[in-house]
């Protein structure tokens, strides 16, 4: 039997806890703020190192390798790698949040932020991954024809080889968009919260 | 009417420990915990701008950091995969884990923390509120489920609760 000098020391336990005083001031918003800036800074840094790396890679390739469908594709990547850029930058590059605002400004600025961002990954498909595919199918198409030619008997294994292969960048590519929606999402579970504290909590 | 400012320093010089204990029935890591407190409190700030006292000042403010505390379970499960339960579920198990004789407060508290933390948010947001003294009328406005219902959460929970707590140890 529960008795209610129990409920009460039950109660009393809880409350004795040692609390702290609160504390949140601009500064401590701006710092939040600074974390994710940061983030968002360090991923693009690494998308626009890998951007030149296929840039690079694919005019030495070019260079090397002289068979035209190949060196199509080749152009076609470094335009997609190109466009793809230009696309972060325009879609999701940092905008430091100036040092001065108040609190409120801040919040409202945090939140317009983490909606680019979120619109930045649910629309990955179309700026990131599309503009790459053209390239990776011609220089697909390209080396299977140079194979072909140089053995014509294999057209079976061959036919097979590139099935898997397309495979294999098709599973790729939707692991990316997938691992992207689910990123957006997470900034949307944020963005929620900040929108409902708009109205009745 | 009061502004914004006056009523957030009302908020935390009235119910400012209560967030505190809030924040640490939602967060293990002190860390994570101290980033949690600061998002209640910037939420509850925020939030006293639409405050038109259409319900008691309390039951705005454990609304709105229940909803961050909320917010913060579905965020963190995601990412530890931890299955929480409902206090039906607990009731029904209980007895297995409470026979420890354990003589020490601070274990028989923190025993109560980890069942906190093993709750479904609801459930959860009764037994916080509960332990913060508030009334069975206090806790069905605050999370909008029935009067009777919260009486019967509740009497389930303080028997779970003074289990634990027994077998935590009274000095």
């Amino acid at each position: 039997m529960i008795n209610k000098s129990s409920s009460a020391d039950i109660q009393g336990l809880w409350q004795s806890q040692p609390t702290q005083p609160p504390n949140i001031s601009p500064e401590d918003f701006h710092r939040k703020m600074q974390k994710f800036e940061h983030k968002i800074f360090r991923r693009n840094i690494r998308e626009y190192a890998s951007g030149i790396f296929v840039v690079v890679a694919s005019v030495f390739c070019a260079w090397k390798l002289p068979a035209p469908l190949f060196r199509a594709g080749l152009g076609l990547t470094i335009a997609g790698a190109l466009y793809v850029m230009f696309q972060l930058h325009r879609r999701a590059s940092v905008r430091p949040a100036p040092g001065d605002l108040g609190l409120r400004t801040c919040i409202e600025f945090h939140r317009q932020t983490l909606e680019r961002q979120r619109d930045a990954l649910r629309g990955v498909g179309s700026w990131y991954l599309l503009p790459l595919f053209p390239g990776l199918l011609v220089i697909m198409i390209g080396t299977a024809i140079n194979q072909w030619t140089a053995h014509p008997g294999h057209l079976g294994h061959l036919v097979m080889g590139y099935g898997i292969l397309a495979g294999i960048v098709g599973a790729v590519l939707f692991a990316v968009w997938k691992l992207n929606q689910r990123g957006a999402d997470g900034l949307q579970v944020q963005i929620d919260e900040m929108n409902a504290l708009r109205g009745d909590p | 009417m009061a502004s914004c400012d006056e009523l957030y320093e009302e908020a935390v010089s009235t119910h400012g420990p209560a967030l505190d204990r809030l924040a640490r029935a939602y967060e293990a890591d002190p860390e994570l915990r101290r980033d949690l407190l600061q998002e209640i409190h910037l939420a509850l700030w925020r939030s006293l701008d639409s405050f038109q006292s259409r319900c008691s000042l309390r039951t705005w403010i454990y609304r709105v950091a229940h909803n961050v505390g909320a917010s913060h379970i579905v965020v963190n499960r995601r990412q530890s995969a931890h299955e929480l339960v409902s206090i039906d579920d607990i009731e029904a198990t209980e007895d297995r884990s409470s026979v420890a004789n354990i003589a020490d407060r601070r274990i028989a508290l923190e025993r109560v923390m980890v069942l906190i933390r093993e709750l479904k948010p609801l459930d959860r947001q009764v037994i916080l509120l509960y332990l913060e003294g508030v009334d069975a009328a206090g806790i069905a406005e605050v999370t909008g489920i029935s009067s009777s219902n919260v009486a019967t959460k509740i009497h389930r929970l303080k028997n779970i609760l003074t289990r634990r707590f027994q077998a935590g140890g009274q000095s």
